[in-house]
């Protein structure tokens, strides 16, 4: 299974598809160096995994899932992290912080999504990638109407928080 | 926030955004390719080694126990130790098997509400097994072992130099020390604990961590019901 084309095939998905690596490891790390340990921890994961990858969901699908329950242990993980690669003077993914340069209301929105938890997290980052219920309701493990009325609450919830913010200025 | 916009609103722009990542990230494809992926063990993989290691080793120990056990058959003072010891290392070593075949089970391409909640049971499973061994292992790994280490490795019955009483006393010390162990550790162990292992041993011992454990899998299973 580990030959040279399908260690190329798999680097090709996951390079068509870093945009996922990079928003979850942005949503649930805040410091520099632990985005880049986790970028590495879910890379690892998803080579181990890329497997039993048949195919039966799209790539998209099964690396959310795959990088979102890394990235949840990761965060919930109270032990030291592990480095992977050998190199410490080189990131697996390289990017500006985006963040630092975005618009003023999409960074508000990145603080409240910083302060959901974890998998409230997972849920709004879907949401936001522009899955479907139903997708998202596969990725989560939930009902798609489940979803639909979680996604609702955060809505309000985001009205609320935004609007208390207001209030308090 | 004078000019608030709801979710939908925002995700609009979230895609905007998203289109401007595809020119500004980058996958270190060279990186990549010189680190050999099937060499690099995930932390759960790792966890899974260590608990064979230790299941190995307890298997091993049990079996040296029950020959000591055999060979002082009708002597009490002996066996009574030992067999404390035994049931000890029995039940750590089943623990610990337990534990791998466990971690061995997560499949981290299964939806994550499963994933989480077979990851907080493995959690607060392996919490309260540190909590268990810590605790009463003071109690078997110090006279008792002390009496069947002795005797076994050199013959020298410890009976001879301390007497009976001295040994209960001890016992009855270390279990009295396990409340105040719980105690210091929920104090103390934030501040004293020099490593982040040591303090996550000291949060494993105060309880902390396991509340934490069932507080996560109350929230997924809340996240997972219907409402």
């Amino acid at each position: 299974m580990t030959t040279p084309d399908h260690q190329g095939r798999f680097q090709t998905l996951l390079d068509e598809h870093r945009k996922i690596l990079y928003k979850v490891c942005n949503s649930y790390c805040r410091n520099r160096d632990d985005r880049e340990d986790l970028a590495q921890e879910i890379i690892v994961q998803l080579w181990r995994s890329f497997g039993s990858f048949d195919e039966r969901c799209r790539f998209s699908t099964w690396m959310y899932r795959i990088a979102l329950n890394v990235a949840i242990s990761f965060y919930r993980r109270e032990s030291t992290r592990t480095r992977y690669v050998l190199s410490d003077n080189e990131r697996v993914l390289e990017a500006a912080d985006e963040r630092a340069h975005a618009p003023h209301d999409l960074q508000v929105l990145y603080q409240f999504i910083d302060e959901l938890d974890p998998l409230n997290k997972a849920l709004a980052l879907l949401y936001l990638d522009g899955n479907n219920y139903a997708e998202i309701a596969e990725v989560l493990g939930i009902s798609a109407t489940n979803v639909a009325t979680k996604i609702s609450r955060l809505k309000d919830k985001m009205k609320e928080d935004l609007s208390g913010t207001t209030q308090n200025k | 926030m004078e000019n608030f916009q709801e979710l939908d609103a925002l995700k609009l722009k979230w895609a905007e955004q998203d289109r401007k990542l595809d020119l500004n990230i980058r996958l270190n494809r060279r990186l990549l390719l010189a680190t050999n992926l099937n060499r690099v063990q995930s932390p759960l993989r790792r966890m899974a080694f260590f608990l064979g290691l230790e299941a190995a080793i307890g298997l091993v120990v049990a079996i040296v126990m029950g020959g000591f056990i055999y060979d002082n058959l009708g002597t009490a003072r002996f066996v009574l130790p030992a067999l404390a010891l035994h049931i000890w290392v029995i039940a750590n070593t089943a623990a610990a098997i337990r534990l791998m075949v466990g971690a061995l089970q997560i499949d981290y391409d299964k939806p994550i509400a499963t994933i989480q909640k077979q990851l907080e049971e493995l959690r607060a499973l392996r919490i309260r097994v540190t909590q268990w061994a810590l605790l009463t292992g003071q109690l078997v790994w110090w006279m008792p072992f002390i009496i069947v280490a002795l005797k076994g490795w050199f013959g020298v019955d410890v009976y001879r130099f301390v007497g009976v009483n001295f040994v209960v006393v001890n016992l009855l010390f270390g279990v009295a020390a396990i409340p105040l162990a719980i105690w210091l550790s929920g104090k103390f162990g934030e501040r004293f604990g020099r490593t982040s292992f040591m303090r996550g041993l000291m949060r494993d011992l105060a309880g902390y961590n396991l509340n934490a454990a069932t507080g996560f899998l109350a929230k997924i299973s809340r996240f997972a019901e219907e409402s």
